[in-house]
C-alpha cells in the first residue's frame, strides 16, 4: 500500500513538473472565435452536434502529441525543423501565410476583449489600449516560469463555462446521449449543419498552436526521458478543452435552441447577451467573463508565438533575453502585431470582416502544409530516432490530417 | 577569381565531354581530410542514378556546368562517408559564428571559382547569413539571373568567412571523420561559449561538451543557466562529466552536484580523482545558501612567519582560480586565521618583506552565516574575498566577489 502511494505520488510530482505546454496550448484553442463557434453550434443545432466532440478531441490529441514529441526529441522548434528539412522557400511561404492568419486571429482576440468588457459598460477606447499594453509588458517583462503560471491560472478560469453550463439546467441525459451516438444522416445533408461541423473542426486545429506547443516544450526543457508525463499533459489538456467546449454547446442548446433563438449574432459577446434572459444573470456574467479571459489569454500568446516562429524559421535573432537592437525583427514583428491587431479595432467603420476572411483563407492555405510537414517530420527516423510514429498512430494521424485539410479547404471555398 | 553562390549551382545542368546535358547538380561535397575548403565532388542526379563528378573535371561554370568526363569516369554515389555535403549539412542549418559569437542559420554558401589550367577550382569562402542569400534563393528561377545579380549587388552582404564558422555535428564518429572540431568556439571566453551553448538544441550542447577541452568546458559550464547546466551534465557519461567537474571550482562543482539526483551525483563523484572528490563532498554537506555553501576551498594561506618570496613560490604552484588570489591569508598557531594581505601589497613589497608587516585585519565569518549577511559584509568592508572560519577559528574556505555577484543576480 505504501509503495503504491509512493509511486503515485512520484508520478503526480512528475506530471506537475511537466504540465503546462500541452494544457495551455489546448486551452488557448477555446479563444474568442472558438467560443462563438461553439455557442452558435449549440444555438442553431441544439445537442445534435455534440457527437463531434469525441472525434475532435482525438484529432486534437493526435496532432498536439506529434508537436510535443518533436519538441522533446529534437529540442528544436517546428519552424526550425521545417527550415532544416524543407528549405528556405517553403519556410518563407509558410511564415508569410502564418503571419497573415495569425494577424487575423490577434484582431479577433482583441475584438473579443473589447466586446466582452463592453458588456460591463467599459468603452473599447479604454479597454483595447490597456489590454494591448498589458499583453506587451507581461510577455516582455515576464520569465517563462512566471508566464506559465499566469497562463495556467487563465486556463483554470475556463471553469466559468462549465458552471454556466450547469446553470443553464440542460437535459443531461439527452446531452450525454447525443455525445456518444452517431450523427443522423438527415443532418449531414443539411448544408448549414455541415458548415457548422467544418467550423468546429476548423476552430480546433490551427497552425499556430503547433508552433507554440513545440516551442514551449523546448523552452521548458522537456526531454524524451520526461516525455511520458508530457504526453499526459497534452491528453489532459485536450480533454479539458473539449469538456469546456461541450459545456458551451450544452449551455446554448439548453437555452437558446430550446426557446427558438437559433441565431445569436456575430460574436461571443452576442452569445452572452442572448443567454441573459433565458439562462439568468449569472450565466450571462460567466459567459462574458469567460470570453474576456479567453480572448486576453489568446491575445497574449498569439503575437509572441508568431514572432518566435517567424524569426526562428527565417534565421533572425529571436528571444526575450536579447536586447531590442540585437533582435530588431523579432521585437518589431511582435510589437506591430499587437499595435495593429489592437489598433484596427479603434478605427470606426473599418470592415473587419475582410480581415477575418483573409485570415481564414490564409489559415486554409497554411494548415495543410503544416500538418503534412509534421507528419513527414515525425516519420523521419534520422530526426526522431526510435520515436517515429507507430504504424497504428500513422493511420489515425493521416486520416485526421486528411479530414482536417479537406474540411478547412471546404471552409475557405464556401466563404461567403 | 569570382564568386558564385551554392544556390546558383544547385540544379544546374552538368554536361559531359561531348557537351550533352547528363543530369543536374544535387549537392556539392568537400572532403575535409584532403582539403579543408576545396569542392571535391559534385553529386549529380542522372536519369538512373546519382554519380560523383570529380570537381577537377569542371571546365567552366555558367548556366550549365561543362566537364571533361562522362559516365565512365563518374563513380556511383553510394554514401557520404567522410564528406561534408554543402546542401545537406550546411544550407538552412545552424552554425556557430565564432567571430560574432552567436548561433546563426545559413542562407547560402559563397564559393570562389578560380580558373587553373583550363579547369575551374571551387573553394568555400564564406557562408551567407543575411538578406542577400535569402532573396537569391527566393527569386531563383523567378527573376532572370542577370537582373537578380544586379539586384543583389545593392543588398549589403552579411557573410561569415569560412574560418570563423564552427559546424554543428552531433554524431561523434562523423565529426572525427570530417575533422570538425570546435576550434573557434573553444578559443572564445568561457562566458561567450556559455551564451552560445544556451542557444543550441540539447543534442548540440552535449556534442560541444563532449568535444571541447575539459578546462574550457568547466569554465563555460560554470557560466551556464542552472537548468541547462543540469541537463547537460545529466546527458554526459559519468566519466566525461567527472573530468569536467574536477576542473571546476570546488564550490561551483558542489553547487552543480547538489542539483543532481543523488544517484547521478554519486556516479560522477565515483569517477573523480580522490582529492577533488573529497573537497567537493565536504562542500556538498553545507547548506547551499550559507557562507559555507558558497565558499571555495581553493585558496592560499601561509604561516604568519613567511616572507613575500614564499608567497610568490606558493602562487606558482597554485591550481585554483585567479580570483582566489586577490587576498593571501595568514595563519598562526593551531591554524587559526590571524591576518590577510592584499595581492597589491605583495606585488609592491620587496621579496624579503615579512608578511606579518604587510598584514591587515582579516574579515571573516562563521560557516553557517546566511548568504545575505555575506553580501552585506562584502558591501560594508569593500571586500574582494571573505574568509570563512570553522568553530576553532581555522580557515575553512573563502568566498570571492564574483560568487557574490552571481548570488545576488540569481536571488529572486
Amino acid at each position: 500500500m505504501l509503495t503504491f502511494l509512493r509511486t503515485w505520488r512520484g508520478r503526480i510530482a512528475l506530471l506537475l513538473a511537466v504540465i503546462g505546454p500541452g494544457f495551455i496550448t489546448a486551452n488557448v484553442d477555446n479563444d474568442a472565435g472558438g467560443i462563438f463557434t461553439y455557442s452558435q453550434a449549440g444555438a442553431q443545432f441544439g445537442y445534435s452536434l455534440l457527437w463531434t466532440m469525441i472525434p475532435i478531441t482525438i484529432a486534437l490529441v493526435v496532432v498536439q502529441e506529434m508537436a510535443s514529441r518533436m519538441g522533446a526529441v529534437t529540442g528544436k522548434g517546428l519552424s526550425d525543423l521545417i527550415r532544416e528539412e524543407f528549405g528556405f522557400r517553403l519556410t518563407f511561404f509558410v511564415m508569410v501565410t502564418l503571419v497573415v492568419t495569425n494577424f487575423g486571429n490577434v484582431v479577433a482576440e482583441f475584438a473579443g476583449i473589447a466586446s466582452s468588457l463592453e458588456l460591463f459598460g467599459i468603452s473599447r477606447f479604454i479597454v483595447v489600449p490597456c489590454a494591448a499594453a498589458l499583453v506587451w509588458l507581461m510577455v516582455v517583462r515576464g520569465t517563462y516560469d512566471s508566464i506559465e503560471k499566469i497562463f495556467l491560472t487563465a486556463s483554470a478560469f475556463y471553469v466559468c463555462y462549465i458552471i454556466a453550463g450547469v446553470l443553464a439546467h440542460p437535459d443531461w441525459k439527452a446531452a450525454a446521449f447525443a455525445t456518444v451516438t452517431r450523427p443522423q444522416a438527415a443532418g449531414i445533408r443539411n448544408y448549414g449543419y455541415l458548415y457548422m461541423v467544418i467550423g468546429l473542426v476548423g476552430t480546433s486545429i490551427s497552425p499556430w498552436m503547433q508552433f507554440y506547443l513545440q516551442a514551449s516544450v523546448v523552452e521548458k526543457g522537456v526531454t524524451i526521458r520526461q516525455y511520458a508525463a508530457s504526453r499526459w499533459d497534452v491528453i489532459l489538456g485536450c480533454i479539458f478543452t473539449d469538456v469546456v467546449a461541450w459545456f458551451i454547446i450544452v449551455a446554448c442548446a439548453a437555452t437558446l435552441y430550446a426557446s427558438g433563438r437559433h441565431d445569436i449574432g456575430t460574436s461571443g459577446a452576442d452569445a452572452a447577451v442572448a443567454l441573459r434572459p433565458l439562462a439568468g444573470e449569472y450565466a450571462y456574467l460567466l459567459f462574458a467573463a469567460g470570453l474576456f479571459n479567453a480572448s486576453l489569454f489568446a491575445a497574449s500568446i498569439l503575437p509572441i508565438s508568431t514572432a518566435y516562429a517567424v524569426c526562428e524559421g527565417l534565421g533572425f535573432e529571436s528571444g526575450l533575453d536579447k536586447k531590442f537592437h540585437e533582435a530588431p525583427v523579432f521585437y518589431w514583428l511582435y510589437t506591430l502585431l499587437i499595435v495593429f491587431g489592437a489598433g484596427v479595432l479603434l478605427v470606426p467603420r473599418l470592415p473587419l470582416v475582410y480581415v477575418s476572411v483573409l485570415s481564414q483563407v490564409a489559415n486554409g492555405v497554411v494548415l495543410p502544409f503544416v500538418l503534412i510537414f509534421m507528419l513527414l517530420l515525425t516519420n523521419d527516423a534520422e530526426l526522431m530516432g526510435e520515436h517515429t510514429n507507430s504504424r497504428g498512430f500513422n493511420v489515425i494521424a493521416w486520416i485526421t490530417v486528411a479530414v482536417t485539410v479537406v474540411m478547412t479547404l471546404a471552409m475557405v471555398l464556401t466563404q461567403k | 577569381m569570382s564568386f558564385v553562390a551554392l544556390s546558383e549551382l544547385l540544379g544546374a545542368n552538368v554536361r559531359d565531354v561531348d557537351g550533352t546535358a547528363r543530369g543536374r547538380v544535387r549537392d556539392m561535397a568537400v572532403a575535409p581530410q584532403d582539403h579543408p575548403t576545396r569542392i571535391a565532388y559534385l553529386i549529380v542526379r542522372l536519369a538512373d542514378v546519382e554519380r560523383l563528378v570529380p570537381a577537377g573535371s569542371i571546365k567552366a561554370l555558367g548556366p550549365s556546368i561543362r566537364t571533361d568526363g562522362d559516365d565512365s569516369t563518374w563513380e556511383r554515389y553510394a554514401a557520404s562517408d567522410g564528406m561534408l555535403l554543402l546542401k545537406r549539412d550546411l544550407l538552412d542549418q545552424q552554425i556557430i559564428d565564432v567571430h560574432g559569437r552567436k548561433v546563426v542559420r545559413v542562407n547560402d554558401v559563397e564559393l570562389d571559382s578560380t580558373p587553373v589550367n583550363s579547369h575551374v577550382l571551387l573553394n568555400v569562402v564564406a557562408v551567407d547569413v543575411g538578406a542577400r542569400g535569402a532573396i537569391r534563393r527566393l527569386a531563383k528561377g523567378v527573376v532572370p539571373t542577370f537582373t537578380m545579380r544586379a539586384l543583389l549587388e545593392r543588398i549589403p552582404p552579411r557573410v561569415i568567412p569560412w574560418q570563423y564558422v564552427d559546424l554543428l555535428e552531433t554524431d561523434p564518429a562523423r565529426r572525427v571523420k570530417l575533422k570538425i572540431a570546435y576550434e573557434g568556439l573553444s578559443k572564445l571566453h568561457p562566458a561567450d561559449i556559455a551564451d552560445i551553448v544556451e542557444d543550441l538544441p540539447p543534442a548540440e550542447r552535449e556534442a560541444v561538451f563532449e568535444t571541447i577541452d575539459e578546462e574550457v568546458a568547466a569554465e563555460a559550464l560554470e557560466e551556464i543557466d542552472p537548468d541547462i547546466k543540469k541537463s547537460i551534465v545529466e546527458s554526459l557519461d559519468s566519466e566525461r562529466a567527472a573530468d569536467i567537474v574536477e576542473e571546476m571550482d570546488p564550490d561551483a562543482a558542489a553547487d552543480l552536484l547538489g542539483d543532481l539526483t543523488e544517484a547521478r551525483s554519486g556516479q560522477i563523484l565515483k569517477e573523480m580523482e580522490p582529492e577533488e572528490r573529497q573537497e567537493v563532498t565536504q562542500l556538498l554537506e553545507f547548506h547551499e545558501h550559507t557562507a559555507a555553501g558558497r565558499m571555495t576551498t581553493e585558496f592560499l594561506s601561509l604561516p604568519e612567519t613567511s616572507v613575500v618570496d614564499d608567497v610568490i613560490e606558493a602562487m606558482k604552484k597554485f591550481e585554483g582560480g585567479y580570483e582566489a588570489l586577490a587576498t593571501i591569508y595568514l595563519t598562526g598557531p593551531a591554524q587559526r586565521l590571524v591576518g590577510a594581505v592584499p595581492l597589491v601589497k605583495i606585488a609592491t613589497a620587496s621579496p624579503a618583506a615579512q608578511l606579518s608587516d604587510l598584514s591587515e585585519r582579516a574579515v571573516s565569518c562563521p560557516a553557517d552565516t546566511p548568504q545575505d549577511e555575506v553580501a552585506a559584509l562584502f558591501d560594508k568592508y569593500n571586500l574582494l574575498t571573505l574568509a570563512v572560519i570553522d568553530e576553532h577559528e581555522r580557515l575553512a574556505g573563502i568566498i570571492t566577489a564574483d560568487d557574490v555577484i552571481t548570488m545576488l543576480r540569481h536571488r529572486k
